[in-house]
C-alpha cells in the first residue's frame, strides 16, 4: 500500500512538469537518452534471467523458455 | 451569373479541402522510412562450482553463441512488420552430467561427452505494429516460438501505447502468454533405477560398482506427471519527459507461471539418506521439487539525464519479489561519452542482490521428508557485480554502404559478471544495423 501511495505521489508530481515542445527535444531525442535497453543488450538480459531469480520490468523477456542450463 | 459564382465557390471549397487532405498526407512522417536489418551476435562463457545438475556441487562450465537477425519492414506509412530469428548454440558441462556414466570415471568435476552436453535453441518472433495518423496511439501484436531438444515454447501477446501532453507522457499496457512443453529427461541413475522396476538390475548398474551405501534406493523419485509450463505476464509502463534534459520511465509487470516449474534433471541429495557413489559421482536421492505455481512482481524505473554535449547519464533500478520467498534489488548506471559525432564509448556497472527461495538449501542439507526442495544456486542468496564497456557507432545518414545497405549503427559490448557464490562469466555482444537504400 505504501508503495502504491509513493507511486501515486510521483505520478501527481510529474503532472506539474512543464510540457517540452517537439522543437525543444533535441537533447531528449539523443540516441543515448532512449528509455530502453540497447538492442545488443538483449543477450545480457537473457543470461541474467537464467542466472538470477528476478525477471521482468526491464522490457526484456518475461516468460517462455526454460533457461535451465 | 450569381449561380456560376456559387458553383465556383463550391468547387473552390472542395479544391481547398482536397489540398488540406493532401498536405496532411505529405507531412505524415513514415513510422519506418526503409527496411532495416539487424545482425546480432553474442559469445557467453561461464564457470562455477555449484552445478544444479549435480545437486549444488560440480562444475558449471557453459559456452553459448547466439547469432540473430532482426528484419523490420515498413508495410506502409503506419505499419511495421518485424521478424526476429535467432539460434543459441551451447555446450554445457553441467547438463552433460545428466548422464556422466559414458565415462569410465564419472565425476561432477569433469565435462561429460553425453548427448545432453550440447544443444541448439531456435527462436522466432513475428511482431506487427500500427501507429495512428497523429502517432499518439500505437498497438502491436506478436507471436513467438522456440524449440530445443527437451523444451518447446509458443507465445503470443499484444500491447497498446498512448502518448499525451505533446508526446511528453507515454502510457502503455501489454499482455503476453507463453505455452511451454517439456520433454523431460532425468538423471541417468534415476531413469535406470525406475526403468528396471526400482531395482539395481540393469542399465548403468550392470556396468559400475556402487560404493558407499551399496543399497542405493531413491524412494522419493517418481517421474514428473506434468509436462506443461504456462506463463502469463501483464505489463504496465509510464514515461515522462521531465524537462529538456531529463526523462523517466516506470515499469511494472505482474507475472504468473503454472505447471512444471522445476527442472527434471537437477539432482538433490538429502542429509538423512546414506550416500551412494559410482567412482566419485554421488547418485541422486531425487530431482528438485518445486511448487506448480509462481507469482512474480517486478517494478522498475529508468532515469536518463543529458549532462552536456559529451556525456549522458543513464540509470536503472528494479525491485522484485515473488511468492517463493525471493526478493531482489537491481541497480545499474551507464555513462555514454561522445568521442566524436558518430562514436560513443560507454562504461557501465550493474549491481544485483537477492535473498534465497524458501525451497533452496545447499548440497546435502534438505531432508527427504520435505515437500519442496532444490539446490539450484540461481535460487540462493547472492550478490552479483557486472561491469564492462561498450562502443557505439551511429550514422543516421548511412554514408558507409555495403551493396544496397547503408550502415546505420554498430554496437559492441563486453561485460564481466561475478557472483558471490563463485560463478564467473564473460559476455561479448556485437550488433550491426543496415538500412536498405530506397
Amino acid at each position: 500500500m505504501k508503495n502504491i501511495i509513493i507511486l501515486a505521489l510521483i505520478l501527481i508530481a510529474l503532472q506539474s512538469c512543464n510540457s517540452v515542445k517537439e522543437y525543444e527535444k533535441e537533447k531528449i531525442n539523443d540516441p543515448d537518452m532512449k528509455l530502453a535497453a540497447r538492442s545488443s543488450e538483449r543477450f545480457e538480459t537473457n543470461f541474467q534471467v537464467y542466472r538470477e531469480a528476478a525477471a521482468g520490468a526491464n522490457g526484456g523477456k518475461t516468460g517462455g523458455g526454460c533457461g535451465c542450463n | 451569373m450569381k449561380n456560376y459564382f456559387f458553383l465556383l465557390l463550391f468547387l473552390c471549397s472542395f479544391s481547398l479541402f482536397g489540398q488540406e487532405q493532401d498536405s496532411t498526407l505529405v507531412f505524415k512522417k513514415r513510422v519506418l522510412e526503409s527496411v532495416e536489418v539487424d545482425f546480432l551476435m553474442s559469445y557467453y562463457k561461464q564457470d562455477g562450482i555449484h552445478s544444479a545438475v549435480s545437486g549444488g556441487s560440480g562444475m558449471e562450465e557453459l559456452t553459448d553463441i547466439t547469432p540473430t537477425i532482426v528484419v523490420a519492414v515498413p508495410l506502409n506509412d503506419d505499419d511495421v512488420l518485424t521478424v526476429d530469428m535467432g539460434i543459441s548454440a551451447y555446450s554445457s558441462a553441467s547438463s552433460g552430467n545428466i548422464n556422466p556414466f559414458d565415462s569410465a570415471t564419472p565425476s561432477p568435476w569433469q565435462a561429460s561427452s553425453g548427448a545432453s552436453a550440447k544443444d541448439v535453441l531456435t527462436t522466432l518472433v513475428i511482431n506487427y505494429s500500427h501507429s495512428s495518423d497523429d502517432r499518439n496511439t500505437i498497438w502491436n501484436a506478436h507471436i513467438s516460438g522456440s524449440v530445443e531438444y527437451d523444451y518447446s515454447s509458443i507465445g503470443f501477446g499484444g500491447g497498446l501505447t498512448k502518448l499525451f501532453n505533446d508526446k511528453n507522457t507515454e502510457v502503455g499496457i501489454a499482455a503476453n502468454f507463453y505455452l511451454d512443453t517439456w520433454k523431460p529427461i532425468y538423471p541417468k541413475e534415476l531413469q535406470d533405477f525406475a526403468d528396471n522396476g526400482n531395482t539395481l538390475n540393469g542399465g548403468i548398474f550392470d556396468d559400475f560398482t556402487i560404493t558407499g551405501n551399496t543399497n542405493y534406493n531413491p524412494t522419493n523419485f517418481v517421474f514428473q506427471p506434468e509436462k506443461n509450463r504456462n506463463s502469463f505476464a501483464l505489463s504496465f509502463s509510464f514515461s515522462q519527459v521531465l524537462n529538456k534534459k531529463t526523462q523517466l520511465s516506470i515499469f511494472a509487470d505482474v507475472l504468473h507461471q503454472q505447471g512444471l516449474l522445476s527442472t527434471p534433471y537437477q539432482r538433490v541429495y538429502f542429509a538423512d539418506v546414506s550416500d551412494s557413489f559410482i567412482n566419485e559421482f554421488q547418485l541422486a536421492d531425487d530431482i528438485e521439487r518445486l511448487p506448480d505455481s509462481r507469482f512474480k512482481l517486478p517494478i522498475g524505473a529508468r532515469l536518463n539525464y543529458y549532462i552536456n554535449e559529451k556525456f549522458v547519464f543513464r540509470t536503472y533500478y528494479r525491485f522484485y519479489t515473488d511468492n517463493w520467498g525471493i526478493s531482489s534489488h537491481t541497480a545499474s548506471v551507464e555513462l555514454p561519452y561522445k568521442i566524436t559525432d558518430r562514436f560513443t564509448i560507454f562504461p557501465m556497472y550493474r549491481f544485483y542482490t537477492q535473498s534465497a527461495s524458501k525451497y533452496f538449501a545447499p548440497h546435502e542439507q534438505h531432508l527427504s521428508t520435505d515437500e519442496f526442495y532444490t539446490s539450484d544456486y540461481d535460487l540462493s542468496t547472492f550478490d552479483a557485480h557486472q561491469y564492462g564497456f561498450g562502443v557505439n557507432y551511429t550514422d543516421i545518414f548511412t554514408a558507409s554502404k555495403i551493396w544496397k545497405f547503408g550502415i546505420k549503427n554498430i554496437d559492441f559490448r563486453y561485460n564481466h559478471y561475478s557472483r558471490s557464490d563463485g560463478l564467473e562469466a564473460n559476455i561479448v555482444s556485437f550488433g550491426i544495423k543496415f538500412v536498405l537504400d530506397k
